[in-house]
């Protein structure tokens, strides 16, 4: 009796054990054949750009939404992880975590700010799973060459040059530079000064914490400079790009007949801008990361409609990259009739398809470093407010000129 | 360096000064009755500035009148908040009233602040000013919000003394926070001015969320970085002291403007202006541990 006894508690230690090991396994495989799983990452709540990130999310639900009515993605519907990276690197690589180890998610898209998708992107490397970054503009972030990265949105070579060019082009002789302490705007600058220095073009660079919002003493600075500053380029993607714009106005800096102004980051494309800038609005020049409204195709036309029905606002450019990257992840699982990881990759990089931002394809060239897994013909122009209140697809386009519709390439103020 | 220059930054250092005491006031007011650090006061100053806003949207009251409506709001709802969540802090039977009053504050900010997200939107949003239009004083150009928030923040904070100091309430307020037990004793309840002390605070944060929102914008977040400078101010000032947080205020919003203004390297003064204010107080706690106007028997929990 004692042996049979020894017996069944063997045989139930192995059962248990058993248990622990194959049972889980088998219900992650039925989770994994139930649906496909997509993680999403983004700041959602502070101190991270939670606004551009409650965009961008929408719109990742509005395309999953839209693929599962389609009958989703191999004969399964897909399933949407969201996680909220608050702007901070730490909490994205926790997100990362849970969605590779708990949820199992098949690939991820999103996140808007670069330091955060740095520290995303090292999980996920790991993990052999492909993300898509949605609106994150730092080099380094395709130039580390990790085969699981891939970006749908432009990197700052693709846009700090294109201000560079339209600054020399436009013809300001000294430049006042206002970044942003975040890898992003590091990013920013590192390419813009070298060509403003290739043009010959002077500029001076101020360093800024991003939960900025009193400039008033920075500004008076720049203006008492000494030989005065022609143009004020600030690469300012946070709250703060509001009152920084307005207090510049204000204090008779910039827009004015004697310096121009620019921001790089996104907000001056979002819906709230005019509400919070009013007047000082007009003359800035931003970048739009979208098509140009005249070059709209159907796929955009029909995502602004969808999207405007189902949240009553208009989307922001981030947005439609957040669509765009699920509609190429989508196709890109569909063509490679596989979740695993290495297929995916594999079909991603032979990506040709039409979607809201025009012909999507991802280079494979290691030259130069952050052209690897980049969307090469990500849009980008730069737009100048003429009027207040305008909206940014209706902002005249003055770079670069071949898709400009304006004959001059800076609108100078009156006064 | 011109004379110009140095008035147009020490004017500015003076406009945001006064903003930064309001904010601290209400700190300094509520540790000096209640003994604890309220961590959520910067999120009592964002809720009153959406109060205002969106009084003056639904509503269609004038600014001014957003205002007042704001404080008198942010009054109610903060002595809500103090018979709900703080009461404990009065009892016998809890014995770590320091780490309670802490945790429950952390955690009321934390609330506040993601409940504005979800009932606000993530968007900044801007109210009507209170006056349109700019000052030119010479080269100075001070947009009218910024007057008139200084000028307002000034009264208020001149209010506030006049209660304190020479009306039997600000008196009672003033023998709580010297001695709750002594002023229990001479027929003070101590817990009504608890609460009093709790509502006055948050409604000086909320009339400093009402006159701040022209000038910078509402965001859920914008609590954030106010609570961080309020502590710095209050602690600068001296725990307790509404003098020595007007003052402190004041002496940062300058000390700050005059950092960005005459700091020799230009490319990094913008970005350590905050940095500065805080090796200022450490400074002044160097050579006077308990603040500028601190009172000895007042001690951070």
């Amino acid at each position: 009796m004692r042996i049979k006894g020894r017996w069944h508690a063997a045989a139930g230690f192995a059962l248990l054990v058993g248990g622990f090991v194959i049972l889980p396994a088998q219900f992650t495989q039925a989770y994994a054949q139930d649906t496909i799983r997509i993680g999403w990452v983004g700041p959602l709540s502070p101190p991270g750009g939670y606004a551009e990130g409650a965009l961008m999310k929408q719109a990742a639900e509005l395309a999953a939404d839209e693929i599962n009515a389609k009958g989703g993605l191999l004969g399964k519907k897909i399933e949407m992880f969201y996680e909220d990276t608050r702007g901070q690197p730490e909490e994205g690589t926790a997100a990362a975590e849970r969605l590779v180890s708990q949820d199992h998610v098949v690939a991820i898209t999103g996140e808007f700010h670069s330091s955060v998708f740095l520290a995303e992107m090292e999980v996920v490397h790991k993990a052999g799973i492909p993300i898509i970054a949605v609106d994150v503009w730092a080099n380094k972030i395709t130039a580390k060459g990790y085969p699981e990265v891939f970006r749908v949105a432009p990197c700052q070579a693709l846009i700090a040059s294109k201000y560079g060019e339209w600054i020399a082009a436009a013809g300001f002789k000294n430049v006042a530079v206002l970044w942003e302490k975040t890898d992003g705007g590091q990013s920013a600058k590192d390419v813009l000064l070298p060509i403003l220095d290739q043009h010959h073009v002077k500029h001076d660079e101020v360093g800024a914490d991003p939960n900025s919002t009193e400039f008033t003493a920075e500004i008076e600075r720049l203006k008492s400079h000494n030989p005065p500053y022609d143009f004020f380029m600030t690469e300012f993607s946070e709250a703060g790009a509001y009152p920084l714009i307005t207090q510049s106005y204000q204090q008779g800096f910039a827009p004015s007949a004697h310096t121009g102004i620019a921001n790089s980051g996104g907000p001056a494309v979002d819906e709230t801008f005019w509400e919070n800038v009013k007047d000082a609005g007009k003359y800035v020049v931003t970048e739009n990361v979208g098509l140009p409204k005249n070059a709209w195709n159907e796929i955009t036309k029909s995502f602004n409609a969808a999207f405007k029905k189902k949240y009553t606002k208009e989307p922001s450019p981030q947005a439609v990259e957040n669509y765009d990257a699920m509609l190429v992840l989508a196709d890109a699982i569909k063509r490679a009739k596989s979740t695993d990881g290495k297929a995916i990759i594999a079909a991603l990089e032979k990506t040709k398809m039409l979607a809201g931002r025009g012909e999507y394809s991802f280079s494979t060239a290691h030259e130069p470093d952050w052209a690897y897994h980049q969307f090469m013909g990500a849009p980008v122009g730069l737009i100048q407010y003429d009027k207040t209140g305008q909206s940014p697809d209706d902002a005249p386009i003055v770079w670069p000129r071949n898709i400009s519709d304006v004959k001059y390439t800076y609108n100078k103020p009156a006064k | 360096m011109s004379w110009d220059y140095l008035f147009i930054q020490v004017m500015n250092g003076l406009v945001v000064g006064v903003i930064y005491a309001m904010i601290a006031i209400g700190v300094t007011l509520i540790f000096s009755i209640l003994k604890i650090v309220n961590f959520a006061h910067g999120d009592l100053y964002m809720l009153g500035g959406y109060c205002a806003y969106f009084i003056i949207k639904l509503l269609g009251f004038p600014p001014v009148l957003a205002m007042v409506a704001a404080m008198a709001v942010l009054f109610v709802l903060a002595i809500i908040l103090e018979r709900l969540l703080l009461t404990p802090l009065y009892s016998d039977a809890t014995e770590r009233k320091d780490e309670y009053g802490l945790i429950v504050t952390f955690g009321l900010a934390f609330f506040l602040r993601n409940a504005a997200i979800i009932a606000f939107g993530p968007f900044p949003l801007k109210p009507p000013s209170f006056v349109e239009g700019i000052t030119e004083f010479g080269d100075l150009r001070v947009t009218n919000d910024r007057i008139f928030a200084a000028g307002v923040g000034i009264l208020l904070i001149l209010a506030l003394l006049y209660f304190m100091h020479r009306t039997l309430w600000g008196q009672a307020l003033d023998a709580v926070s010297q001695s709750r037990d002594s002023a229990a004793i001479v027929g003070i309840n101590p817990r009504r001015f608890n609460s009093l002390a709790f509502g006055v605070g948050a409604a000086l944060a909320a009339a400093a969320g009402a006159l701040i929102a022209p000038i910078f914008s509402l965001a859920p977040d914008m609590g954030v970085l106010a609570n961080i400078n309020a502590y710095v101010i209050v602690i600068l000032g001296g725990m307790g002291s509404v003098v020595g947080s007007a003052l402190g205020g004041i002496f940062i919003g300058e000390a700050e403007s005059l950092f960005t203004a005459f700091f020799p390297d230009p490319t990094r003064a913008f970005a350590y202006t905050n940095a500065f204010g805080v090796l200022v107080l450490m400074l002044v706690l160097i050579y006077r541990p308990t603040g500028l106007f601190g009172r000895r028997h007042l001690r951070m929990e």
